[in-house]
């Protein structure tokens, strides 16, 4: 035949023809890149602003390590070969009859099993440390409704602003303060200080959302029907964005923190976490203002109104642009100068009638270009918010205001 | 020698030649319905594709202005998301399996042939339904759609797209009942379940996965149905329903579906690593067995996707599973490295998207590892991160693996071979577009940017443009391999019956084979991956004095070679 069987013109096996200061050379810079890699874990993550995050973080770097070294192996073995073992131009025969290696095989399914192992273990261990609650005096309500957060802060006769007694409040106020249900008020951003533990009890009004602060890393879904609950110690004053994570609709992408800079001061908007530097501070400059607006409600509609919407109790500003309380959202009607507009928009409505449709039954009336996709505050509608009477009136007598 | 690329005398080989029209009505030929499944896949991947490419012009920057709204960016994912594994990655793994499978036992067809058409034909309406749902405000609560987004919020396309996926699900169930019947009951003499090819085993694995695990989507599906149009409240929590058994019951199959996804495409890794190393698979029985692994421990591992919502108490035994199915997984990897070791590497089109296969997939891999660990995967849960670690899985896994697949049985399916220069501009092109496209979405996932958003913080914007840049590249890659496609099927060149000189049985016949698929019984090479023997060489040889040459033989294995064997 004079056929050139030629079978192995190699050893049998490329291993062995590699010598020992190779592989001693390969497994410290599998090592070192891998120790390398793993320095890049600051650069990767945001910045640290929780205790739970210097725990995360350090798992991460952890498996970072691990990670990069193994890949570092497949990929340093992978370039090796196909450099190594090219077939030269018109070579017909084979490669060597190997099938296998026990030993080989036994060593690259333990190592990877004790790998494993460890790395759950460690997460194990990092998981237990963060979800170990201390004794909490600090627990915040998270409401996540398409498509804003609402914060409610709870008002106890213990937490009562100290110039403040309980003989100054109106009638209804004190007994809302002593029931069983006690006051609450609300705000769009989520207050604290540092080195405290604070436990945020949540829950959604409408779809699931997931409550997720990248710089505390930490996340947690609200699920429709069940009350879920998450803790963080944060560690560093600052502001924080806060961002939903599961998907809840057209808005799901603004109801994240925003901010936008006027006259050169950064003006925060939406869902933002504020670590104010000590308790001290946290009670000044937040606290104590905002349960001053809630014990004392102005009597003024109007005014009502005004704080009702600026709590942030009702989602409207992440969808309307509205100057005076710095809504800037881009999905719904813009509703500077709607005190005006009102009037003329559908025939035979008043203003008070058209802003009343607009808000008990959003689908009846739509402004041209913008989609029925606002949710309904009605107790028809089978959806949870319900707006009650006397706040629609304060609203509507707000945004009647609105004339520029 | 020109005695060698004579056929035989006395074996009559009829090529099969079939026209379009053929391929566009009932068959129960396994080789035309695995051709339809492929045809149609593809024609899923250009759509899932166009709708990836407007999610990236729509991500160019941090506020929405490409797409009308919202809503219809959520519903762009939607269909993407759905319709790439729906419409794509799962038929076009199933047009492998129909196409080779009968032919790697040597058989004349699957077991139940009208079955196997039956299986295909739910497909295309399955496909047109998703679509309607453009007509009835379509599907938007992501390819997930969780409760009560999908039930009490969204629109009449949510209805078309469960019924959609219904159909879909039957189709898989039927075709993998199919398999198993046919591996079980239709092995030639001589190939017992340890001497089947790699990718057959890798069929057998996925097809119980698809049996166990897509009653349960169907079960999760009708619930959903239910909730829609009868007024039930399984997943009403106003009336006593629960938002997490949806979650629980839907991820019992979508997990499990990940293998459905990437398992044939490590048995087609497998084939065209070893081929083209021209040397046995490394721990053939570890990479047989692992799957059956995967498939085990890949029930057992569902709410990993549940870290965030799922009762904290219940999260780390997942983690422990998770964790566990890492190790099979890690199996394969260095089997396959172990393959290539030391053999001689023909860097073909098929080869370079294997190897490409196994750099890629192992950075999922690891990506895996970490999301597995629940305190880290807290932080980057639903975000670019998790983006990032399934196209690297689903992407640099299967999609690669479909490549290579496609470069490697081109020529058994159309009797044509594809142009080596532009199947390697399309590797190029793909390597780059995807590692670019997908790689630093960890890093804007990590720093904060959920997924399933079209307005996002302007400091990712650098990152997004380089994602979308990439992605267009990416995109533009695909359009190599079908121009690379037409030009073979107009002017490509005859393959021969073996162009790689492979032993699995589907080169023992001629490309393409005949209707019945071989001439006589044929007699299975008693290893399928015995490269390096003489017997190997001289059944090489022999195959190739019966079915003949390829056209170009001097291009698949060299000029020299060809020399040297006329002297």
């Amino acid at each position: 035949m004079g056929v050139n069987v030629n079978l192995n013109n190699r050893q049998p096996s490329g291993g062995q023809s590699l010598s020992i200061v190779w592989i001693i050379a390969g497994v410290l810079g599998i090592i070192f890149g891998g120790l390398l890699i793993g320095a890049l874990t600051p650069a990767l993550l945001p910045v640290q602003g929780s205790a739970e995050s210097q725990q995360v973080d350090a798992l991460f770097r952890f498996m970072l390590v691990i990670g990069g070294a193994i890949f570092l192996l497949v990929i340093g073995v992978l370039i090796y070969a196909v450099a190594a073992f090219r077939a030269k131009p018109g070579d017909r025969a084979d490669g060597p009859p190997i099938h296998g290696n026990t030993t080989l095989e036994l060593v690259w399914t333990i190592i990877p099993a004790i790998i494993v192992v460890i790395l759950t273990i460690y997460s194990y261990q990092v998981w237990i440390s963060i979800r170990t609650i201390q004794p909490l005096n600090h627990d915040v309500e998270v409401v996540g409704q398409r498509f804003a957060w609402t914060f409610n802060y709870d008002i106890t006769p213990e937490t009562l602003p100290a110039d403040i007694s309980a003989a100054q409040l109106d009638e209804t106020v004190l007994a809302s303060l002593n029931s069983d249900e006690g006051l609450q008020f609300s705000h769009p951003q989520l207050h604290t200080w540092v080195g405290e533990q604070v436990e945020l009890k949540m829950r959604t009004e409408d779809v699931n959302h997931a409550f997720w602060i990248p710089d505390m890393r930490i996340k947690q879904d609200l699920l429709s029907g069940r009350e879920t609950s998450i803790t963080f110690t944060p560690i560093k004053a600052g502001v924080y964005r806060i961002v939903c994570a599961e998907l809840c609709g057209a808005g799901h992408g603004n109801m994240a923190g925003t901010s936008a800079e006027i006259d050169g001061e950064v003006d925060l908007r939406g869902a933002w976490l504020v670590v104010h530097e000590d308790e001290q501070t946290y009670l000044r400059e937040f606290y104590e203002p905002e349960a001053q607006k809630a014990l004392f409600p102005p009597e003024d509609p109007v005014e009502r109104g005004r704080q009702l919407l600026a709590s942030g109790s009702y989602p409207c500003g992440t969808c309307h642009i509205l100057t005076d309380l710095n809504w800037n959202g881009n999905i719904g009607p813009n509703l500077n100068n709607i005190g005006t507009r009102a009037a003329s928009r559908v025939g035979g409505q008043t203003a008070e009638q058209y802003l009343q449709n607009s808000i008990r039954n959003p689908g009846a009336y739509l402004v041209p270009g913008f989609g029925n996709l606002m949710t309904q505050f009605n107790d028809e509608s089978g959806e949870p918010n319900y707006m009650p009477e006397e706040d629609l009136s304060a609203i509507i007598a707000y945004l009647l205001t609105q004339t520029q | 020698m020109a005695t060698i690329s004579r056929p035989l005398p006395g074996l009559d080989l009829k090529p099969r030649s079939l026209r379009v029209s053929d391929y566009l009505r009932w068959s129960v030929d396994h080789k035309i319905i695995g051709v339809q499944y492929m045809a149609l896949a593809i024609f899923g991947f250009i759509i899932g594709g166009t709708l990836a490419m407007l999610i990236r012009w729509e991500l160019l920057t941090p506020a929405l202005d490409v797409m009308a709204d919202g809503q219809a960016y959520n519903q762009l994912f939607t269909m993407h998301g759905s319709v790439m594994i729906f419409a794509w990655i799962i038929p076009m793994m199933a047009g492998f399996g129909n196409y080779l499978v009968p032919l790697m036992l040597g058989a004349k067809d699957m077991a139940f042939p009208w079955l196997n058409a039956f299986a295909f034909w739910l497909l295309p309406p399955s496909l047109l339904l998703m679509f309607m749902g453009y007509f009835a405000g379509q599907a938007e609560a992501g390819w997930t759609s969780y409760p009560p987004l999908s039930t009490l919020y969204s629109m009449d396309g949510q209805t078309l797209w469960a019924l959609a996926l219904h159909l879909a699900g039957i189709s898989s169930i039927l075709g993998a009942i199919n398999f198993i019947v046919t591996i079980k009951n239709m092995r030639p003499e001589g190939m017992g379940y340890f001497q089947m090819p790699l990718f057959v085993w890798a069929v057998l694995a996925t097809s119980i996965i698809i049996v166990m695990a897509t009653p349960f989507l169907a079960g999760a599906l009708t619930l959903l149905i239910l909730d829609r149009v009868a007024g039930t409240a399984f997943f009403d929590p106003a009336r006593g329903g629960d938002v997490l058994v949806w979650q629980n019951v839907f991820w019992f199959y979508s997990h499990p579906a990940v293998y459905i996804m990437v398992l044939p495409g490590f048995g087609m890794l497998s084939e065209v690593l070893s081929v083209n190393a021209r040397k046995p698979v490394f721990g053939y029985r570890a990479i047989a067995l692992s799957s059956m692994g995967i498939a085990l421990i890949g029930f057992t591992v569902w709410a990993h996707h549940m870290f965030t919502s799922l009762q904290p108490q219940l999260r780390i035994p997942f983690m422990i599973t998770s964790m566990i199915i890492a190790v099979p997984t890690g199996i394969k990897i260095f089997s396959w490295l172990g393959t290539i070791w030391g053999g001689k590497i023909h860097f073909r089109s098929a080869m370079l998207f294997g190897l490409g296969f196994l750099s890629m997939f192992v950075i999922g891999g690891i990506s895996g590892v970490m999301v597995a660990s629940v305190p880290f995967d807290i932080h980057v849960h639903d975000t670019y991160f998790v983006v990032s670690h399934f196209h690297f899985v689903l992407y640099g896994g299967s999609v690669f693996a479909i490549y290579a697949g496609i470069y490697h049985w081109w020529p058994k399916i159309t009797g044509r071979m594809l142009d080596e220069r532009l199947g390697k501009l399309h590797f190029v092109l793909t390597y780059i577009g995807f590692f670019f496209t997908f790689f630093p979405q960890h890093f804007v996932g990590m720093l904060g940017m959920p997924r399933r958003v079209a307005v996002y913080a302007p400091e990712f914007q650098d990152w997004n443009v380089v994602i979308s840049l990439a992605a267009f590249l990416l995109g533009i890659s695909t359009f190599v391999l079908l121009y690379a496609m037409i030009v073979s099927l107009v002017r490509g060149k005859r393959a021969g019956a073996n162009p790689w000189r492979a032993l699995t049985l589907e080169w023992a016949t001629t490309s393409p084979p005949p209707a019945s698929n071989f001439y006589g019984d044929p007699v299975p090479f008693k290893d399928p991956y015995g490269y390096g023997t003489e017997a190997a060489f001289y059944y090489l040889e022999d195959l190739e004095r019966r079915y003949g040459k390829p056209e170009d033989a001097a291009a698949p294995v060299g000029k020299a070679a060809s020399q040297a064997a006329g002297d």
